[in-house]
């Protein structure tokens, strides 16, 4: 019968933190694959007995609210059965993953004989089977020719280890590396485990639940005044996606209708258009991340992250629309699927909250290159990075940030460095700069877009895309001008050019072709001829404005 | 008589730490000079010179100094406030953006008002030239020597005081930075140059750019300070030697600092740690934990044998690659302001009412209760004796400012929020120590604390209690620490070289020799600076990594394994490095090690002041009882009347059973009911565990 000290409620919501964070530092430095401890894409969190939400790191927030969804699915499907010692992975995006390659492990965590809460650890492994290496197969229909399939599973029984499932598991996967990575993960949910038993030993059970749930309402209720600062009304915004890898000239549109109704918020997706028959497909969380991380980039970012957070947050999203396709279509591409999804809700919600919407990000447009490294004689994988990082968008007081990346990471993927990419590749970065007038202009521009160019460094090299953004630009707001467009070009050593599709997969690159790509900028926002003429001067000396584009767009006449 | 003193230039106050033959060690602070900092340094000695027994002159002072250690915060300041040189950055063609996008990182995600930082070249003074380099050295284009003259003509017409050169792969062959280096030498003489090679030659190009830039940026301004601050110690017949506190916890001469003047950026708070072992070592241990809590900032650093290093850091969201003191900052302080949140959660900073308008009690305008405010409420801090009595503490402001912002919105009594202001405080300050310790492998429990910083004591009993920390002292200069430390420093110089190898396969033909340039290269510095050979000594680290991970562990190698060329013993330091930070080795799996970069450290032993030992006396204290007051005891969540001791009449041997008070003019010492306290010989106040006697170990 404890009370509640609101002192100890915020001495809680800090160690929850503290974990989280200690978890997520023990993957990023102990994992192999560039994906996890370079570009960060995973997230560490710690759930109660119930899978409610207590604090995640968040390094990809496109993964992030996934990660209750499935604790609670675990504990549905294990009916009771789950004991002190179990170790147990998930993926099956037919069950609240959210994309197949992200592969979480939980460890349930008991005191005193009772099931007190999880840690887990979500992260973007380098292969998860199926038909293409790293997973991005643009043909597949099915999930099958896709994955495999990991419905949850224990790896740990109780504390003692399953070899046979281990097994089963890794001999379906190509690269030796996912082993050790998923040991780093297991790793740090133990590393989580150890802080949580001291916690509760400081603390006890009793006063944890009191507190915790004290802290979730304190949460919910920062969520509800956050909300409750938004006009009432019904508000609907489009995005599209261009190209499903299958059919050229496909377009599909994202529609939303966000209906807020004082301290309540529904984010409505029931007139977005059917499933594709390719990969362009997202699943429920997946597609609900993306709407929940496009929207606490609208409100105070102070604001902790718990189950009381999402509480006053409903999402609907029929199964069989591009959103949330059914069982078994192929999933890969719809983390992707977030920018398109953000465009719809910013568009939404402009008219409601002009002053805390950004305009338009760039979108996605990545390539990956495959082969040897003829001068080391080994193989290597790169996702370049450093590439596809184009601007965000304007908002009302700030310009959006140059060379950030898509929406879903907000700065959170960082380019390679560039030695240790030509350490690491056989390639040879020859241009890595902000572009010119990439910028959508605006009173507040965008983010600056880049320019990137490198040879390719070894013959017979395999070239995937995967991404958007070359048919339309980051938009533009309230008079603020779009960007530039996405592209990649290929030049190759006798001179031909190839413009791959946003989704495609060429063979047999050789040896000194000309790698060019076009990153472009976040839409501008509010009338440009209003933008201050010192801040403009200062960019026509530094080149990231022209002084054509001075002239003619913001109006500076000197 | 023979004096050495360490001068710790900060924000607010510049310390002073005196010993010497003839003279008992002296503490003393004045304020500081911003605008010249040199000013109050020699204020200072002067106030030092006059409190001389008997008093002495300026001049015969200055004479009877034979060392001075100073530490300043001019590059940090400059960095800071964005006043440094105005700078030009030549680098390879493509690629000049690369110092201003950091890698493309914001470090808020969901923040959108958060803006990326200015950076320290403008972008119409970075120059790309032709010249490229393979990832081995070698070249593929020649170095394009027009367009380095357009550069240089750029930067002649717009004043350019400063120039950094970095181009790609150049740790691999430094050739086209020194050609470039030379050109720029003879266009431009007046510039201050920064050669990326010379400074880092490891590989890693936004770290060594960053890191360049930086040293470009501050080096003008070190210079000139340094300039002002020599002429001044010639003028008042200082004929000593003046050595300058780097970030890596050791000094180095006045030259070599004005060279590589970012040496110094982090070097604040770096004397400690180096200070916090003195201290330990009197009570038999080797290694501590040191923490620092100011009026705005809580520094925590782990010493083991020597205070713990890391590669690089951070300044301003700047990175610099370079070896220092592994010292952890938090927004924490006496100054850090108490607010609920719009979940209706308590908080205690990062905002802080620093030194103006400052915590309410001050009554110089500060509104909003800050963590001093609400040490006064609880009674740890004597509105009469604050300063030792020259600054009055108003207590009814801070009641009511606590009431107001806090105890009302939580439906607190006063009291209750006080002491929950102060257990929010001492939690951030505990996952601060966290950092240095857990999540490096270390477990805290085991070593001592050190408490610095004039608020430190209140709260490092109940820090401890977080953690499980079972000793803690409190040195009698605690307030001066990082002046101490100076005194304690040796000299110290840090070199890298990249070299990309499998360990198992390291060809020692090319190994050694680099080994071997970068030890001649330190006994060059250190005979520069008079360090006779039997007093310099070498360190050998390397860092290495499982094969395809992306994140080096370093680690020292023994000596007599670098010297026997034995890999497989190198490799055996590598695998129970890594065991040690994150809790596996793969030394069973037989997986491949990987060398990135080569470290020597060459140090040049100084001659330590020694501390003067109290006679022991009896146990007794009540002799030192000044009076008794009422204290929050966190640990029963109540009032209870204690003895507030005078600390100054604290000698050796005296045992004091917490709860109690202690004061002293500079510092405030809670001992809460969980700690007993004893005297060391130095003076220090040692808190130990009620019923750890056991940890007393007295060895001066």
């Amino acid at each position: 019968m404890s009370t509640i000290d609101p002192i100890l409620t915020s001495v809680y919501a800090r160690t929850f933190k503290s974990i989280t964070d200690e978890m997520s530092i023990s993957v990023q430095k102990t994992t192999r694959s560039p994906i996890l401890c370079e570009a960060k894409d995973f997230v560490t969190g710690l759930y109660d007995a119930k899978g409610q939400m207590l604090e995640q790191t968040e390094n990809l927030p496109i993964l992030a609210f996934s990660l209750a969804p499935v604790c609670k699915y675990i504990i549905e499907y294990f009916e009771g059965d789950i004991n002190e010692g179990d170790v147990i992975f998930h993926n099956d995006v037919f069950s609240m993953g959210n994309q197949n390659n992200d592969v979480a492990v939980y460890r349930p965590i008991f005191f005193e004989g009772a099931l007190v809460a999880f840690s887990a650890v979500k992260g973007h492994q380098a292969d998860i089977g199926g038909a293409v290496a790293g997973g991005y197969n643009p043909n597949a229909k099915e999930v099958w020719q896709e994955a495999l399939r990991i419905p949850p599973v224990k790896i740990y029984d109780k504390g003692v280890f399953r070899k046979d499932v281990w097994d089963l598991i890794f001999a379906n996967i190509r690269l030796e590396i996912v082993q050790h990575d998923m040991r780093a993960q297991m790793g740090a949910c133990t590393v989580g485990e150890r802080r949580m038993l001291e916690l509760l030993g400081k603390y006890g059970q009793d006063s944890f639940e009191n507190h915790k749930a004290a802290l979730f309402e304190s949460t919910r209720k920062m969520m509800q005044a956050e909300i409750a600062k938004i006009p009432n009304g019904s508000y609907s915004g489009e995005g599209k996606v261009y190209f499903d890898g299958h059919h050229l000239g496909t377009v599909f549109t994202i529609r939303v209708t966000v209906h807020v109704k004082d301290d309540a918020i529904t984010f409505d997706y029931s007139e977005t258009d059917a499933q594709t028959d390719g990969f362009v497909n997202g699943t429920y969380t997946s597609s609900a991340s993306a709407a929940v991380l496009t929207f606490l980039q609208m409100i105070n970012p102070d604001i902790p992250h718990n189950e009381g957070m999402v509480e006053p947050i409903d999402i609907i999203i029929p199964e069989g629309t591009i959103l949330n396709a059914a069982y078994p279509k192929a999933t890969t591409f719809g983390n992707h699927l977030c920018p398109p999804n953000a465009d719809a809700i910013i568009r939404a919600l402009a008219p409601a909250i002009p002053d805390r919407v950004t305009a338009g990000w760039n979108n996605l447009l990545c390539s990956l290159t495959t082969g040897m490294d003829d001068a080391k004689g080994e193989k290597y994988v790169d996702i370049f990075f450093m590439g596809f990082k184009g601007g965000s968008g304007g908002m009302d007081g700030t310009d959006g940030y140059d060379h950030i990346g898509m929406i879903d990471a907000s700065g959170g993927i960082l380019d390679q460095d560039y030695e240790m990419f030509e350490q690491q590749t056989p390639h040879h970065l020859q241009m890595h700069e902000y572009l010119t007038d990439s910028a959508g202009a605006g009173e507040w521009r965008g983010g600056l877009g880049i320019e990137t160019k490198f040879t390719f460094g070894s013959d017979d090299t395999q070239f995937v895309t995967f991404g958007d953004g070359d048919f339309e630009p980051a938009f533009g707001l309230f008079g603020g001008h779009d960007a530039t467009l996405n592209s990649i070009t290929l030049i190759y050593p006798d001179g031909a050019e190839k413009v791959p599709n946003n989704k495609d997969l060429i063979t047999g690159v050789p040896k000194g072709t000309l790698y060019h790509q076009f990153a472009g900028g976040g839409g501008g926002y509010g009338d440009p001829k209003r933008r201050a003429r010192d801040m403009l001067r200062t960019e026509v000396r530094d080149g990231t404005i022209s002084e054509d584009a001075a002239r003619d767009v913001y109006g500076l006449d000197e | 008589m023979a004096l050495k003193i360490g001068i710790d230039v900060g924000g607010t106050f510049t310390d002073f730490f005196l010993v010497g033959e003839g003279a008992s060690a002296r503490i003393h602070k004045c304020l500081s000079s911003p605008e010249d900092p040199s000013i109050a340094v020699i204020q200072g000695l002067e106030e030092l010179a006059a409190g001389m027994e008997p008093a002495m002159s300026l001049e015969d002072f200055a004479a009877s100094l034979e060392t001075i250690v100073h530490g300043t915060t001019v590059t940090t300041n400059a960095t800071l406030t964005r006043t440094g040189a105005k700078s030009g950055l030549i680098t390879t063609k493509g690629l000049r953006d690369a110092l201003e996008m950091r890698r493309g990182i914001r470090e808020e995600q969901y923040n959108n008002r958060y803006t990326n930082v200015e950076p320290l070249v403008p972008r119409y003074l970075r120059m790309g030239v032709g010249g490229r380099l393979d990832r081995n050295g070698a070249e593929i284009d020649a170095l394009d020597l027009d367009n380095i003259r357009a550069a240089i003509e750029t930067f002649k017409t717009e004043d350019v005081e400063a120039v950094s050169i970095c181009f790609m792969n150049a740790f691999a062959n430094p050739g086209h930075e020194r050609a470039a280096a030379e050109l720029v030498r003879k266009e431009l003489p007046g510039a201050y140059l920064t050669v990326s090679t010379d400074l880092l030659p490891s590989i890693r190009f936004y770290e060594r750019i960053s890191t360049t830039a930086l040293n470009s940026y501050v080096g003008p301004k070190l210079s000139h300070y340094l300039d002002q601050l020599q002429a001044r110690l010639k003028d008042i017949g200082f004929a000593g030697v003046l050595m300058v506190m780097q970030s890596n916890g050791g000094v180095m001469s006045p030259e070599v600092a004005r060279e590589q003047a970012a040496l110094t950026l982090l070097s604040g708070p770096a004397g400690g740690p180096v200070a916090g072992l003195v201290y330990a070592q009197a009570m038999g241990q080797d290694k501590c934990i040191t923490v620092d809590m100011g009026g705005t900032s809580f520094e925590a650093a782990l010493v083991e044998g020597g205070p713990v290093m890391v590669n690089e850091g951070e300044i301003d969201r700047l990175r610099i690659a370079l070896p220092m003191l592994g010292i952890h900052t938090i927004g924490a302080g006496g100054g850090s302001i108490g607010w609920i949140d719009a979940g209706g959660l308590l908080r205690m900073g990062p905002q802080s009412a620093g030194a103006a308008p400052g915590p309410v009690s001050y009554g110089l305008g500060g509104q909003l209760p800050a963590c001093t405010d609400a040490n006064l409420v609880l009674g740890y801090l004597n509105p009469d004796f604050f300063a030792g009595g020259k600054i009055k503490l108003d207590v009814e402001a801070a009641r009511s400012a606590i009431e107001t912002h806090i105890a009302e919105p939580l439906g607190l009594s006063t009291l209750d929020a006080a002491a929950g202001m102060y257990r929010i405080a001492c939690n951030n300050m505990a996952q601060g120590v966290r950092e240095i310790t857990i999540k490096r492998g270390s477990d805290p429990r085991e070593f001592p604390l050190v408490v610095a910083g004039g608020a430190g004591p209140i709260h490092s009993c109940l820090i401890c209690n977080e953690l499980e920390i079972p000793l803690q002292i409190v040195p009698r200069e605690s307030s001066i620490l990082c002046a101490v430390g100076m005194l304690m420093g040796d000299l110290k110089h840090d070199f890298v070289r990249t070299f990309v190898s499998p360990l198992a396969d390291a060809d020692w033909s090319k190994l050694a020799p680099l080994i071997d340039d970068m030890r001649n290269d330190g006994a060059k510095l250190l005979a520069e600076e008079g360090i006779p050979e039997d007093a310099r000594t070498f360190h050998v680290k390397f860092d290495c990594r499982y094969l395809k991970q992306f994140h080096e562990v370093s680690f020292t190698a023994a000596s007599e394994a670098v010297a026997a060329r034995d890999s497989a013993g190198i490799a055996a330091a590598f695998h129970s490095e890594h065991n040690r930070l994150y809790g596996y080795s793969l030394e069973e799996q037989d997986v491949a090690v990987e060398i990135i970069n080569v470290r020597v450290q060459a140090v040049g032993l100084t001659e330590k002041p020694a501390m003067t030992a109290m006679e022991k006396g009896g146990s007794d204290a009540t002799v030192a009882i000044k009076g008794r007051r009422d204290v929050y005891i966190p640990e029963t969540g109540e009032f209870a009347e204690v003895a507030v001791y005078d600390g100054h009449a604290l000698t050796h041997g005296h045992r004091i059973e917490g709860p109690a008070m202690i004061e002293e003019i500079t510092t405030a010492i809670f001992v809460s009911a969980s700690f007993d306290c004893m005297v060391d010989p130095l003076g220090s106040f040692v808190l130990y565990a009620k019923g750890r006697e056991d940890l007393i170990k007295e060895t001066v």
